[in-house]
């Protein structure tokens, strides 16, 4: 036997070929048709680029599409995905190759490469599909984990991926049986069957099963194929083509801006309004619940679920979007004559006024999803249109509000001035300097800081060290107003753009360049909102500006400990703002290595899966029914720690752990400091700690 | 139906009290960093009369006037965002705190021209006091040189037969009333005419409504007269009581002085209440 | 001879707002040199005349079958016609601080062609005007208005003056008929009970209990405290979500937003949305036993202390100095 002739005959035992090709005809139309229609969905959509930087763009493909990144990262999930995955792609290949091999002169099935890769390579993948299907079906008629929907689809879709493998196994083996094929070891899975059928039934019995099986194989294959477009595994197109489009500037610049001028709704009630990506968003879902899972808001009970947001439009476009194209202006797309405009926002659907205000815009979310879904600014339109078109919106969020109105500032009520803080520490206000350029960098106070008596002592702090390590540095004191990130999270646009541009000219007139806050959302906005108004910094937070310090030498943090006996436990909680949003991650916590001997301990969930502290997205002013908080469930994540201290970087996580860890930590003694009271409490001088 | 909203810009209310700083010489408050705003109240009455128009089968139409510097523009186009329909600014030419009755006359003589000129307003709506002053007195005032009857303390209107059924405040409990028209009422908060936040696209459409500007010479008012003659109260004297920061935490060897002390100080304090 | 007198209406008869008013006015009469007259819009029972009686110099009844129900058209009527009837001759016409009183006041000052003043503390003769003191801006200031036209109508803050002394003999009572127009502005009902208690907003005494008191019951312990001084009570957002009292007794940011004479604060931490809606209050009292509990930097006095050893002490003292 020469292995260099070893080869198999295509379609033997099969009569009428021809049927296949017959066959394959309306499948692909169908199929083609189907993906006609998403397209033609999605072209119904508004204007977006997402076909520039085409470098980054197929990095992250071959990372995240081809590579899974993401989906692997939940063990089980990753593992039957990626089973089923590569099995897929190697019985796509082995088919590819039986076409060549059979309908073109180039006879490339034989030989090693028939015995190496068509027998043994895919025999092996087509037994991973088999496993991978039967993980799936496990978690999902055994185990049951919340965070799945469960539908006769998706059923279904493992049925008959099963089936599918199982009787391209079934018809291997009988051939081999058959022809007693002199390959048979090559392909261990059919031989398997061979051998096993062989004793119980004759030649004859498994000819005529392998012509039946070998049929009916096919015409699930091909049903299969052509039910794709029209089922959740379309997700095999559209997820690879999202993570291609994929938003490529992180979570903190996601959301855009609105032409007030122009527009008009402001934000968003109908499908026509969001942008083909988006369309393109609802499609490419996969139903795998991963956001749903890590979103703090649902994590406490609340009705909000991203994952249902991205699956009731989808179901809201595909009811729409059959025969009728999705179109903004009321179209139907043919020009023949106005279709009623169905709203997204619905009380009876995932798309509630009560869910869309539940959500703390953390983009855990976002961080989790595998085929990169970008579900929080499509929440933040939402909330758009119900703020600016319905002011409709809870209570605390309206006072909020009426104060950025009026004060420039959300803290309704506050007892305190925007200079109260500096007493007794000489720090320069730009306005009352003689040359403001002589100032290095802004010190942005941020509202949180100044006006709320907690973070009093944290602004302090990071004034005090920047004194000390000698950096120059001025305030704009009563001329700061609120950068108008809550504004711009619960939906108010154009109360966020009126404070922006105000902020913009301010630090336009004194000629700012550099600016360091205590604040990871006013840190965000500078970064990364304040350029689509004409204002670009050099943005630090003031753990990355404290970190340099430390690193160059001019503040000294060695030898010094953070809490009197020295053996603090430090964790550090992640701020949304900081992290995922903006991808700093290492900054506060090399500030914390240098404290002395204290030891950090980390969450469980850190770093890029940091839990909300829930103060963000306007929630800080909204009064979260007891059950249901967000800051008490990450309170209780710090506590289980053991750390005796929850280090933060933000004036809003600060208030909302004080408030939870206060009502968790029992009877020990657990403390939420800013990283640059914890610094100070190191580094200052005694006699100098910051009252 | 018509109704009339009177507005107040006052200073912002809620300056922290550090903040808050004397004006000898001008006798007031000084402005400093804060931020002028519309009187909460009568941003109340702006949204109680809103509420009426949402209940009236009828068609309501709401003016809102006020008499105050320009800046007090914000104020009328804010009313007008919360959907008021039109704006009159009666321009205070340089009497910075003119009392109640100088108020009254000027509002008296502009309500009088509005309703030559449009037809006569079957409600004013005042409010019940102002966050600065807070002397209250301005809408019966009003009441009385219009000669219309008043009631105060007024939450919400309501179309009633032939009428407008009033609810009010008081302080032996709820009270209602039913007004013929003309009529005028000082508008109080309660839990439903809590301002609304206006929505966008009516912000923008503010700055397309009307908003007509007077000056007392247009009203024929002699400002003069109006500063001096005919006013009948003036700010003698204003001053920031000394507030005791700090805390001062009872002494004493036993608990019983310690408790003692604090029972005296709470005494004090509720007796001097009254 | 310039009088003074003090308006009162007689179905609210003689209280002790009325006794402050009747005292004002008689130390005003007094410096002034004049008399003291009351007058009483519609009728008033017979203890009430006579208290009157006894410490005005002259008492002038307005009668009219429709003033037995306060309509402000008809009072405001009455009131300027026993102005006339008492003589006319007055420096000042005083009120209390009822609501009826509180809303016809500045519309009677119209009608006499007088001044007018709201919520006086103190009042005093100058020359022709009077002054009368009063806060302005929400508490933060305190100011002195001259009324420079007679007469001056003022209602007072009138609890906090002293009732008025009888006198020797009765003053002497007139009853006069009046002619009242039909209200064109007519109360048709009222709901008394409809409220319970005052508004935590309006209340002049808060006594608030937080975590600190670990359970519903010292809840109770804190209503002996209140009811001693005539107190409301509220609670921190803590204690209310324990669900040891109800919600809505909650103080701060997202609830009442309150400004009291007096507001104390047991087993309070002082936690910044707490002191966002409690801050305005004039006097600030604390019960903690940590001293280094931010709410003792926002208060006028308090003591660090268990408040199981505070709080039974500090009610049976109250009770005993409210006599
Ligand atoms: C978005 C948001 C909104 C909020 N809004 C509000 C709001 O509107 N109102 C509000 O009140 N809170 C609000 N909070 C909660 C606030 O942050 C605090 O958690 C809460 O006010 C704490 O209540 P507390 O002072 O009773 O409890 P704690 O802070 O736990 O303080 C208890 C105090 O009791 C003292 N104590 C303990 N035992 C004794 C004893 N035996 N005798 C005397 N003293 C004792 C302790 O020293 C301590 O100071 C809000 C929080 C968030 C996050
Ligand atoms: S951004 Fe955060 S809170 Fe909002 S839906 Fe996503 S995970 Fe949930
Ligand atoms: S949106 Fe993304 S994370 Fe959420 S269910 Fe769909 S695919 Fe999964």
């Amino acid at each position: 036997m020469d292995p260099t002739q070893a080869t198999r005959e295509v379609f033997w035992n099969i009569e009428y070929t021809w049927l296949v090709y017959v066959l394959m005809v309306p499948t692909l139309a169908v199929f083609g048709w189907g993906f006609w229609l998403k397209i033609r969905r999605w072209r119904a959509g508004q204007p977006e680029v997402r076909f520039d930087r085409l470098g980054e763009r197929m990095q992250l493909f071959l990372k995240n599409a081809v590579g899974q990144g993401r989906t692997i990262k939940r063990r089980y999930a990753g593992i039957f995905h990626t089973l089923v995955y590569t099995g897929f792609i190697v019985l796509f290949l082995a088919t590819t190759v039986v076409a060549i091999h059979h309908d073109t002169p180039l006879h490339i099935m034989k030989g090693h490469f028939y015995l190496i890769f068509q027998s043994l390579t895919v025999d092996i993948f087509g037994l991973f599909v088999m496993v991978g299907v039967a993980l799936a079906a496990i978690r999902r008629w055994i185990s049951k984990p919340k965070l799945l929907v469960y539908t006769d689809e998706a059923s279904w879709i493992l049925v008959t991926i099963f089936v599918m493998a199982l009787t391209g196994f079934m018809i291997e083996g009988w051939r081999i049986a058959v022809t007693d094929d002199p390959w048979a070891a090559w392909s261990p899975i059919g031989n398997l069957f061979a051998l096993a059928s062989d004793p119980l039934m004759s030649d004859a019995a498994m000819q005529t099963g392998h012509v039946a099986i070998w049929w009916f194989h096919l015409v699930v294959a091909f049903g299969w194929i052509a039910w794709v477009p029209f089922s959740k595994m379309s997700h095999v197109f559209t997820a690879p083509l999202n993570i291609f489009t994929a938003n490529l500037d992180g979570y903190g610049g996601s959301l855009k801006t609105i032409d007030f001028e122009t527009a008009e709704r402001f934000g968003i009630n109908h499908l026509g309004d969001f942008t083909w990506k988006d369309l393109l968003d609802f499609d490419a879902c996969t139903e795998c619940g991963r956001c749903t899972d890590v979103c703090p808001a649902n994590t406490v009970g609340k009705s909000l679920s991203p994952r249902d947001i991205i699956l009731d439009l989808q179901a809201l476009m595909h009811k729409r979007g059959d025969t009728v194209l999705v179109s903004g202006n009321g179209d139907n797309g043919n020009g023949s004559g106005e279709v009623e405009l169905l709203p997204i926002i619905d009380q009876k659907t995932a798309v509630s006024p009560e869910a869309l205000f539940a959500c703390t815009t953390c983009a855990a979310c976002m961080e989790a999803c595998p085929v990169h879904i970008e579900q929080m600014p499509k929440i933040v339109d939402a909330r758009r249109y119900l703020v600016m078109e319905e002011a409709d919106f809870p209570e605390g969020m309206m006072d909020m509000m009426n104060s950025l109105e009026s004060r420039q500032h959300p803290f309704a009520g506050t007892q305190f001035s925007r200079v109260d803080w500096t007493e007794g520490l000489d720090i320069d206000v730009m306005a009352e300097m003689d040359d403001p350029h002589e100032a290095e960098v802004l010190m942005w106070v941020g509202c949180g800081g100044a006006l709320v008596e907690r973070n009093r002592n944290t602004v302090r702090a990071t004034a005090k060290l920047l004194q000390k390590a000698g950096v120059k540095f001025a305030i704009l004191g009563r001329e700061e107003s609120c950068t108008g990130d809550p504004a711009r999270r619960v939906g108010n646009e154009f109360l966020f753009e009126m404070l922006a541009k105000g902020n913009v000219e301010t630090m336009q007139r004194y000629g700012v360049r550099k600016v360091v806050t205590s604040c990871p959302h006013c840190f965000n906005s500078f970064r990364n909102e304040y350029p689509q108004f004409g204002g670009s910094y050099e943005v630090y937070h003031h753990s990355q500006f404290l970190d340099q310090l430390l690193e160059s030498g001019r503040l000294d943090g060695n030898g010094a400990a953070v809490s009197s006996n020295g053996s603090s436990t430090i964790t550090f909680h992640d701020p949304c703002y900081l992290g995922r949003h903006n991808g700093e991650y290492d900054a506060p916590r090399n500030l914390l290595a240098k404290l002395g001997d204290a030891r950090q301990v980390e969450m469980e969930r850190s770093r890029n899966t940091s839990f909300c502290c829930g103060g963000g997205g306007g929630m800080a002013f909204v009064d979260e029914p007891p059950d249901q908080r967000v800051n008490q469930e990450r309170a209780q994540e710090a506590v289980d720690t053991g750390a005796d201290v929850v280090a933060v970087g933000c004036p809003f996580c600060a208030t909302m752990l004080d408030d939870g860890v206060n009502a968790r930590r029992g009877d020990r003694d657990v403390k939420v400091k800013d990283v640059a009271e914890l610094l100070w409490d190191a580094v200052g001088e005694p006699g100098q700690a910051a009252p | 139906m018509k109704l009339l909203v009177c507005l107040k810009q006052i200073l912002d209310p809620d300056v922290p009290a550090r903040d808050f700083q004397i004006d000898p010489a001008a006798k007031a408050a000084r402005r400093g960093g804060a931020n002028l705003v519309t009187n909460i109240f009568c941003e109340n009455a702006v949204e109680t009369a809103l509420q009426f128009r949402e209940a009236a089968t009828a068609e309501v139409k709401i003016t809102a006037l006020c008499y105050g510097e320009s800046s007090a523009e914000d104020c009328l186009r804010k009313a007008m965002a919360m959907t008021v329909d039109e704006a009159c600014l009666v321009e205070r030419d340089g009497n910075t705190n003119p009392d109640a009755a100088a108020v009254g006359r000027v509002l008296a003589a502009a309500i009088r021209r509005l309703e030559q000129d449009g037809g006569p307003f079957d409600a004013v709506l005042v409010g019940r006091e102002s966050g600065d002053w807070g002397v209250g007195q301005t809408g019966g005032l009003l009441a009385e040189e219009l000669g219309r009857p008043a009631l105060g303390f007024v939450e919400s209107l309501q179309p009633g037969n032939g009428g407008v059924t009033l609810r009010r405040q008081t302080d032996v409990g709820i009270e209602v009333a039913e007004a013929e028209p003309p009529f005028l009422v000082t508008i109080t908060n309660n839990e439903d005419n809590v301002p609304r936040i206006p929505k966008t696209r009516d912000v923008m459409m503010s700055y397309r409504k009307p908003l007509q500007k007077l000056s007392l010479a247009d009203l024929e008012l002699d400002s003069e007269e109006i500063r001096t003659g005919s006013s009948i109260f003036e700010v003698e004297e204003i001053f920031i009581p000394a507030d005791e920061v700090e805390c001062e935490l009872a002494e004493g060897d036993t608990l019983e002085e310690r408790v003692d002390q604090l029972a005296k100080r709470i005494h004090q304090v509720v007796a001097s209440i009254g | 001879m310039a009088n003074v007198a003090v308006c009162v209406l007689g179905s609210l008869g003689y209280d002790r707002a009325a006794q402050g008013a009747a005292g004002a006015g008689r130390a005003l009469a007094e410096s002034v040199g004049g008399e003291l007259h009351a007058l009483v819009i519609g009728p008033a029972s017979d203890n009430a005349v006579a208290a009157l009686a006894a410490v005005a110099d002259r008492v002038v009844i307005g009668a009219n079958e429709a003033l037995g129900d306060y309509q402000p058209e008809q009072a405001l009527q009455a009131a300027q016609q026993l102005h006339a009837a008492g003589g006319g001759d007055y420096v000042a016409v005083l009120l209390s601080n009822d609501t009826y009183s509180q809303e016809i006041a500045p519309r009677l000052a119209h009608r006499l062609g007088g001044s007018s003043m709201a919520d006086a503390a103190a009042i005093r003769a100058d020359g022709d005007h009077l002054l009368a003191q009063r806060t302005a801006y929400g508490g933060k200031a305190i100011s002195i208005y001259r009324l420079k036209k007679q007469p001056a109508v003022v209602w007072l803050r009138a609890r906090g003056f002293e009732p008025a002394p009888e006198q020797g003999a009765p003053g002497d009572v007139t009853t006069v008929d009046l002619a009242l127009d039909p209200p064109r502005i007519r109360i048709t009902g009222r709901e008394v009970a409809a409220q319970e208690g005052v508004r935590l907003e309006d209340a002049p005494v808060i006594v608030s209990g937080g975590r600190g008191l670990g359970g519903p019951e010292p809840f109770q312990e804190l209503k002996k405290l209140a009811n001693a001084i005539g107190a409301e009570q509220g609670a921190s957002r803590a204690a209310c979500d324990a669900g040891w009292v109800p919600p809505n007794w909650q103080v701060g940011y997202l609830c009442h937003q309150v400004a009291p004479e007096l507001y104390i604060a047991i087993a309070i931490s002082g936690a910044s949305q707490h002191l966002l809606g409690m801050g305005d209050s004039k006097v600030v009292a604390a019960i903690n036993t940590d001293a280094d509990a931010p709410i003792f930097k926002h208060c006028s006095f308090g003591i660090v202390e268990d408040y199981k050893q505070v709080v039974p002490l500090l009610t049976e003292k109250l009770q005993s100095m409210a006599g």
